[in-house]
């Protein structure tokens, strides 16, 4: 099998979390996907602070990253891992339900990797999530310093 | 010139006459006075050269005909005194008389100078007195010396009520800066204009712009104010009209701005928020079914519908936002080639059309001015509806062409030959979600051709339809032409 790495997922809406599990599961992508609810979770995260002061030091091997967030939102996210030394590497993909074209330039702007917006129709969701997942986790090779399982 | 000689030789000739007759009648010693009378009237009325002569006849007459020994010119001594008096007293006359001769011109010369300057002063006193101007002169007591027709217009005064009257006082006058300092500006430069307000006799005010104008007299001191007057009173009124809408207008437009703003956040969170329930509606109903298990024909059915209702809900959304967006876009209009357009569009939606037999008819296109990916959209819109309508035929035409111009405009259409649709719903066929046809026969949320008539209408044209039920349908819209083209 090969390695995986570490998928971080910050989502606020627990059912969108459930579906996007349930469509990784299906490619046993499922396993290694970290949940953050908020922008600060994410950050605390990334940062090894607050519940994750604890965890290993690797950066994960991709960011899904939704926009509309509680407390710190999507794109001060981005800006704040795209303009720190340490974590500017990790790819980061937007995964919104939001086709404004404002979110998308200001997402590009900052740097990000990859842009979905998240399809009503649930297979198509989950080819998505699927190909996101494959691709991220699976075939794009992490920089060096990502999380990898064994 | 001869006459006045003339005058002298007659004067000297009728004195002596008259003394030659009285001497005949023993009347001794008249001559002198008479002689000296005569050299009296040529000196008064014929000049100093009139009096010389008068006075050398009268020399000689006097020698030849009155002194010792008579009848000749021989002078004695005895008559010199006589001589010298009688030419002193005929030099004092014609002196007093050249005095006065001088005086008496001088005197003509004034008048006529006067009379002259009064007929100049009057004309140009009427002549100010034509104009419909408001001008007045006021001395430096502010006391009206002059005051013309126009004056007498603007103010319902007349001219003699208002000469002689403070100006100030008569017209109720308020400055606009301390009187002393209008005062002396007008002393320093000479003139000062600004604005005043006035009172007219019938009491109503007025604005006026004033422009004063000193003049001096000979020895540069102030002598009057020259006050010009044009009554302002209804451009005020009407700046202030003006500014009024401008501030109004603005806070109009504040007030869509914000209102655009709202709308923005509003479609923001639909484009956000409403999509996600639907996309757990359906989510959750494939995962229900997948739990469950083998599910009777009819359940199948139910969850069918419920995730083809989520998904065409997303569809409606997603139309509506982006209609909406164009409302709110900026249009970023340039002279554009609407055959390029056409191709583009072509290009988009002909894949729907897949094996379809349909013959295609692109006519030449003028050039437009417009913003070009909206235009693009507009001809997207209606080629795929010319796709979608004739997909009954076994053969479709669509022809894109462009019309009889109206002046400054172009007319684009598009016609098929597919389903057409009656006419006495055509003002119908653009309104949002309006649609002719059932969902089971055609599929579409009803957007399309609203999307087309705010896009035209946003470039300040206009979309109208003609159409027959299975005859076909024309859609034509019309678009400002591009200059030069």
């Amino acid at each position: 099998m090969s390695p995986l790495g570490r998928i971080l997922l910050v989502e606020d809406d627990p059912k969108d979390v459930e579906l996007t599990l349930t469509a990784l599961e299906e490619y046993n992508l499922a396993n290694e996907v970290v949940v953050a609810r908020d922008g600060a979770e994410a950050l605390d995260y990334l940062y090894h602070r607050g519940n994750f002061m604890r965890r290993s030091g690797e950066n994960p091997a991709v960011l899904l990253l939704d926009l509309k967030l509680p407390k710190v939102d999507g794109l001060e996210v981005l800006q704040q891992v795209k303009s720190d030394d340490n974590l500017k590497m990790i790819p980061v993909v937007v995964l919104t339900s939001s086709r404004e074209e404002k979110d998308m330039v200001a997402s590009y702007k900052l740097g990000v990797n990859g842009y979905v917006v998240k399809p009503v129709d649930f297979h198509e969701f989950v080819n998505a999530i699927k190909e996101l997942g494959v691709f991220w986790a699976v075939i794009n090779e992490p920089p060096p310093g990502s999380m990898k399982k064994r | 010139m001869l006459q006045r000689y003339g005058l002298a030789v007659l004067s000297v000739g009728l004195a002596l006459s008259a003394a030659l007759f009285l001497e005949s009648y023993h009347f001794r010693n008249v001559e002198v006075p008479l002689l000296l009378f005569a050299v009296a009237v040529s000196a008064w009325y014929g000049g100093r050269g009139a009096a010389a002569l008068a006075l050398a006849l009268s020399f000689l007459s006097f020698d030849f005909f009155f002194t010792e020994p008579l009848h000749t010119l021989y002078i004695t001594a005895a008559d010199i005194p006589y001589f010298i008096a009688f030419a002193s007293f005929a030099s004092l006359i014609t002196w007093f008389s050249t005095v006065r001769r001088r005086v008496e011109l001088d005197l003509r010369q004034a008048r006529e100078r006067l009379e002259r300057e009064v007929a100049e002063r009057t004309q140009q006193a009427s002549l100010l007195n034509l104009t419909h101007d408001t001008i007045f002169v006021r001395d430096m007591n502010d006391v009206i010396t002059y005051w013309n027709r126009g004056a007498q217009e603007l103010y319902g005064w007349p001219a003699e009520e208002a000469v002689g009257k403070r100006a100030a006082e008569l017209l109720h006058t308020e400055f606009p800066s301390p009187v002393e300092d209008i005062r002396a500006e007008l002393l320093r430069s000479g003139r000062w204009d600004g604005e005043l307000e006035k009172t007219r006799a019938d009491g109503t005010r007025i604005t006026v712009s004033s422009r004063w104008s000193l003049r001096r007299d000979e020895r540069r001191q102030p002598a009057a104010i020259l006050e010009t007057n044009n009554d302002i009173t209804e451009r005020k009124r009407r700046e202030r009209e003006i500014g009024a809408l401008n501030e109004e207008l603005a806070k109009r437009t504040a007030d869509l701005e914000a209102i655009n703003k709202e709308l923005e956040a509003f479609a923001y969170s639909i484009s956000h928020d409403l999509r996600a329930p639907l996309r757990h509606m359906a989510g959750f109903t494939e995962l229900l079914q997948k739990n469950i298990g083998p599910l009777s024909e009819k359940s199948q059915r139910y969850i069918g519908i419920i995730m083809e209702s989520a998904k065409r809900m997303g569809e409606l959304i997603d139309d509506l936002l982006s209609f909406s967006r164009i409302g709110r876009a900026e249009t970023h209009k340039t002279v554009v080639s609407l055959e390029e357009i056409v191709q583009e569009a072509l290009s988009e939606a002909r894949p729907d059309a897949g094996a379809r037999n349909i013959v295609w008819k692109v006519g030449d296109l003028p050039a437009s001015y417009g913003d070009p990916s909206m235009l693009r959209l507009v001809f997207v819109n209606l080629i795929s509806n010319a796709i979608k309508f004739t997909r009954t035929r076994p053969e479709a035409h669509i022809e894109i062409g462009s019309a009889a111009e109206k002046p400054g405009q172009v007319v684009i259409f598009v016609r098929d030959n597919g389903v057409g649709f009656d006419m006495k719903y055509a003002n119908k066929l653009f309104g949002v979600f309006q649609r002719l046809h059932s969902t089971d026969a055609f599929e579409g949320t009803g957007i399309g051709l609203a999307t087309v008539q705010r896009i035209v209408h946003r470039h300040g044209g206009s979309v109208w339809a003609e159409g027959l039920v299975n005859q076909g349908a024309t859609f034509f819209f019309s678009l400002a032409k591009s200059q030069g083209a």
